[in-house]
């Protein structure tokens, strides 16, 4: 008998479930959305930047949008499909699905895979669909993300963030400018009982991210027009050997604890601000509201952020990425309704909702949510902003960056070695694609 | 009584060892509860608090009440218990020709059986999903089933041989020479003596079955026909919306239906006990 | 139902006249070359066809060429992979393999003498083992959380220790790595050996105790020998699954730091999956092949030959 309990505790459970009121209305649950017996229809595959996210005021205000959508174009329904976690077998398997003609017809796209889809020539133009004023309003950095060889555009990007640097006023009084500055900061924190700074630092697609505001301050590139790398020659080698010997002191020199060659999730600096062991992160522009629903208010009061310091106090730079929607639709009925929904959807009104920063400068304009001091600031700090090379061979390079960090990060290998190892794999990577 | 004073510290020492794998493997498990009954605001307290100050069933309620989960956990009980019991059709009879008949090259083909079973299942599944789309069985519960069996079954045959190397052959040749065919053997004879090995490769290859995540991952898009081990990564959120709270809860429902059908299976092995105490 | 009396009347009987006549084995192995060959033939042979191509995830295959697989086996990072490779796995295996016996030696033990508890025990491994890998990777990674508030390190400093480097110490992170492991992988073990544990006939057991023979003995004397192919099955198919696991590193480590846990299944996935080249995926996974082949071989040679039946 007693077997049976935890199953009827299911069942009772989900019967209770059920019988909760109804959802507020706008809540999409079905596979679809709009008449189901409409002519056409749209797949989108999404994250949860849409009906399904997490939070339910936010899937109820994309479930009012995605409502609205479809009552503006009778005739269609958007079947929506969600999306994994992991990027990169997601961004395989539509590759593979693509090439048999099974891939969405619309989906949302990391901005740092876009130039792989690109290449493989399997998204659609959405030139067609966007008028030139609208493009010309994009960030610069953004429009040569969504750019391809041919001028056209193969995608809408329209979310982007950054990196900051984030600190205890109470520790850390001034904004450090400079590398040095910051090594000073972290090691008079760790003075006062704090672990130091922290930042991703292992094998995590943040490590590469988040460090290479470092490269690009001093003008370092990556990779040249042809994206071939080239970070391991010449004077980029000597700015990139720089970027990494700075984080290596600060971990060598005890300003940063050895635990960040372990740290691969922005989430573990909210967890150290909260337990009150850190007084200096590297961190994204989204955690400022995350650390306002964690932190006590008397604490949140002391904490700040300013951008990522460079070598000197006018080498700065800043990582951006973000998402966009881009079309694997043969049908340009469907690849204009998926610009459409892009444009009605994503580009405003989603990040208006999400509060997440828009690709467009008039925008900051058009919302009020974003002319916070906060935002503002943001904003300001976007005019540094370097998105990752739209190179094919860039995930191999950031691969071989996380390694090598590793290597460096434990002192396992010396500086120059490593680099040096990690070009050249990024070079047999690039023979190879 | 001096066997009972060793029996007895044996059931200390017993207890101690239980104590200590009880601990092994429910510490983990507690943490995952912990973040599982917390709130948005606590979940990014990580590591540093143990018990939520706030504790919340709200994650649990938000997963019950979430249609989808319920058709996820439906998806997922269907294609492992189906892709189990195909397994066993399948590989009942071949296990049992392995372990009684004498042909060339038995061993060998034992190993090609095996060894269909290492090839990474990373690499196999790209040409495994152009395969099944080329012949129209992506988007269905039967294509994924018949992979999972596929991907089962090679284990689930030799640990079946195993099983039924343990019955004495005798008992085979008791049976023909009172008029059974080989099949009547099989089916009279081997299958009920073979319950607790029978039971235990179900076991195995129903979690097995829930646990699959690249199969699915690649022949399902629509949601409707998604199981658990896809579905769940709904609640993973992205970088800049943490949900390890929702996804700890998701993660603790789904285990519960695979742990029903373990304590159910149990009592095939524990059948096969009270079996064995007849016989003795 | 079995004819129970014919097990108690033949207890044992050498009966080595086999067959009279040939059985027919094909209808037997039908419905097994039947789903093998329609579902999961083609694509197996589709790997070999690849490894012999440059194809990547992005375009075309272009012709057949050996370059791929001397390109591939001729990194300078394989020899390191690959000695990754063999610590996760031995000590994986031997650790699920002997920890799963122990417990299911245990459990028999508990439940002949009625202990409390042997079901709580089994059951929790046994969650270990169903919960989503990314669940476990999420705990573990708390739980072997460097800072001074982690999991265990926090544990430590209650007790006066001093803290470990679980997972930035090249020379340690592994050993954290295999304990992640072991904790989802051991309940195979346990579930394997236990059935085989309650299929070893009484009868042994009580001819032991008429001759007197101690606790040890008995284990040593009758469970063991009875288990000996049990147990070689059973390593054969752990190593394999151990070989083809990468979930719980990558989430727990992603194989760093630097390559320090980056064993082959996991070098694989970045392969085919970031740099997308699935030609050298290809490669890898018959090198894997090869590897598992290599060692279910080396078992199969302990396994009991000519069946003492």
């Amino acid at each position: 008998m007693t077997r049976t309990t935890p199953f009827r505790a299911l069942i009772c459970a989900l019967a209770v479930s059920t019988a909760l009121p109804a959802m507020a209305q706008n809540t999409i649950t079905g596979d679809s959305v709009g008449p189901a017996d409409a002519k056409q229809t749209l797949t989108f595959r999404m994250t949860t930047d849409g009906p399904r996210n997490n939070e339910p005021a936010l899937a109820e205000g994309y479930g009012k949008l995605f409502n609205e959508f479809v009552a503006r174009h009778p005739g269609w329904k958007i079947e929506l499909q969600m999306m994994s976690g992991d990027i990169g077998q997601e961004q395989a398997r539509m590759l593979e699905q693509s090439k048999s003609g099974n891939a969405p017809d619309c989906a949302a796209v990391d901005s740092f895979v876009l130039p792989l889809f690109k290449k493989a020539g399997v998204l659609s133009s959405f030139s067609p669909y966007f008028k030139k004023e609208e493009i010309d309003q994009l960030f610069p950095f953004i429009r040569d993300g969504v750019t391809g060889t041919d001028g056209k555009i193969y995608a809408w990007w329209w979310s982007t963030d950054l990196r900051v640097l984030y600190r205890n006023k109470a520790i850390i009084p001034d904004a450090p400018q400079t590398w040095d500055e910051t090594k000073k900061a972290a090691l008079a924190s760790v003075d006062q009982g704090m672990e130091g700074i922290l930042f991703n630092g292992s094998r995590y697609e943040g490590t590469t991210f988040d460090w290479l505001a470092n490269f690009w301050g001093q003008g370092g590139k990556l990779v040249d027009d042809a994206g071939k790398p080239i970070f391991g020659e010449g004077e980029d080698r000597a700015k990139f050997v720089k970027a990494v010997n700075y984080y290596r002191d600060l971990v060598e020199s005890g300003a940063a604890p050895k635990r960040v060659a372990t740290i691969g999730n922005y989430d573990d600096f909210n967890a150290a601000a909260a337990a009150g062991t850190t007084a200096l992160f590297v961190g994204g522009n989204w955690q400022m509201s995350q650390l306002k629903t964690t932190l006590e208010p008397e604490d949140l009061a002391n904490w700040t952020f300013s951008p990522l310091p460079g070598p000197t106090k006018d080498q700065r730079s800043t990582g951006t990425g973000g998402w966009t929607v881009a079309s694997f639709a043969k049908d340009p009925a469907k690849v204009e309704m998926c610009a459409n929904l892009a444009r009605e959807i994503y580009m405003g009104p989603a990040n208006e909702l999400q509060q997440q920063l828009p690709t467009r400068a008039d925008l900051y304009d058009k919302y009020p949510v974003f002319s916070t001091p906060e935002n503002k600031a943001f904003a300001e700090a976007l005019k540094v902003g370097q998105a990752r090379p739209g190179a094919p061979v860039y995930p191999e390079i950031s691969n071989q960056i996380q390694i090598m960090m590793g290597k460096v990060l434990t002192g396992s290998q010396p500086t120059d070695a490593a680099v040096d190892e990690a070009f050249k794999a990024s070079l047999d990577a690039f023979k190879r694609l | 009584m001096k066997a009972s004073t060793s029996e007895r510290i044996g059931d200390v020492l017993s207890y101690l060892f239980m104590l200590v794998i009880f601990a092994f493997f429910a510490w983990p498990l507690l943490w995952l509860l912990s973040l599982a009954l917390r709130t948005r605001k606590e979940v990014f307290l990580g590591v540093s608090r143990f018990i939520p100050k706030a504790p919340t069933l709200d994650n649990f309620i938000t997963i019950l009440s979430s249609d989808k989960f319920a058709g996820y956990l439906w998806n997922a009980l269907k294609l492992s218990s189906l892709s189990a019991l195909g397994c066993l059709v399948v590989a009942l009879p071949a296990a049992y020709a392995f372990s009684r008949f004498e042909f060339r090259g038995k061993g060998a083909w034992m190993m090609a059986l095996l060894s269909v079973q290492m090839i990474s299942p990373l690499v196999i599944m790209v040409p495994l999903y152009r395969y099944m789309a080329s012949i129209g069985l992506t988007d269905s519960h039967f294509g994924a089933t018949m992979v999972y069996i596929a991907l089962a079954v090679p284990m689930v045959t030799w640990i079946l041989k195993g099983t039924i190397d343990g019955i004495p052959a005798t008992l085979d040749e008791a049976a023909m020479i009172d008029g059974c065919s080989r099949f009547g053997v099989f089916l009279r004879v081997i299958l009920p003596l073979s319950t607790p090995g029978i039971a235990s490769a179900f076991i195995i290859s129903v979690i097995g079955g829930w646990s699959q995540f690249l199969v699915p991952f690649l022949l399902i898009t629509k949601e409707s026909l998604t199981p658990i081990g896809v579905g769940i990564f709904q609640y993973a959120g992205t970088q800049n919306d943490s949900s390890i709270q929702l996804l700890a809860a998701a993660c603790l429902v789904s285990v519960v239906p695979a742990i029903i059908a373990f304590l159910a299976l149990q009592r095939l092995i524990l059948g096969a006990l009270t079996a064995g105490a007849v016989k003795g | 139902m079995p004819p129970a009396s014919a097990i108690t009347a033949l207890p044992n009987a050498a009966a080595p006249a086999r067959a009279r006549q040939k059985p027919r084995v094909a209808p037997w192995l039908l419905p097994l070359i039947l789903v093998l060959g329609l579902f999961y033939l083609y694509p197996v042979f589709d790997v070999f066809r690849l490894a012999l191509t440059r194809a990547t995830l992005l375009g075309d295959e272009g012709g057949y060429t050996f370059a791929t697989l001397a390109q591939t086996l001729s990194r300078p990072e394989i020899p390191g992979i690959l000695g990754v490779t063999a610590t996760f796995t031995l000590a994986s295996v031997f650790s699920q393999q002997l920890l799963g016996l122990f417990i299911a030696l245990v459990v028999v033990r508990g439940e002949k003498r009625r202990l409390f508890g042997t079901t709580i025990v089994r059951t929790t491994a046994l969650i270990a083992w169903v919960v989503p890998g990314i669940a476990g990777g999420i705990i573990w990674k708390m739980l072997f959380n460097e800072a001074p508030f982690g999991g265990l390190n926090s544990l430590l400093r209650l007790m006066g220790a001093s803290p470990v480097q679980w997972l930035s110490d090249p020379n340690l992170v592994m050993w954290s790595v295999v304990v992640s492991n072991v904790w989802r992988g051991t309940a195979f073990s346990m579930v394997v050996m236990y059935a085989a544990l309650k299929a070893i006939d009484p009868v042994l057991y009580e001819a032991a105790s008429v001759d007197g023979a101690t606790a040890r003995q008995r284990l040593f004397h009758v469970t063991l020998p009875q288990l000996r192919s049990a147990i070689l099955v059973n390593m054969i198919l752990i190593t394999i699954q151990t070989l083809n696991t990468f979930d719980a590193i990558i989430s727990l480590t992603g194989g760093g730091p630097g390559r320090s846990t980056e064993v082959l299944s996991l070098y694989t996935f970045n392969v085919v999956f970031r740099n997308y080249d699935l030609a050298s995926g290809a490669v890898l996974s018959i090198l894997m092949l090869i590897i598992s082949l290599g060692l279910a071989l080396i078992y199969a040679a302990f396994l009991p030959k000519g069946e003492e039946r």
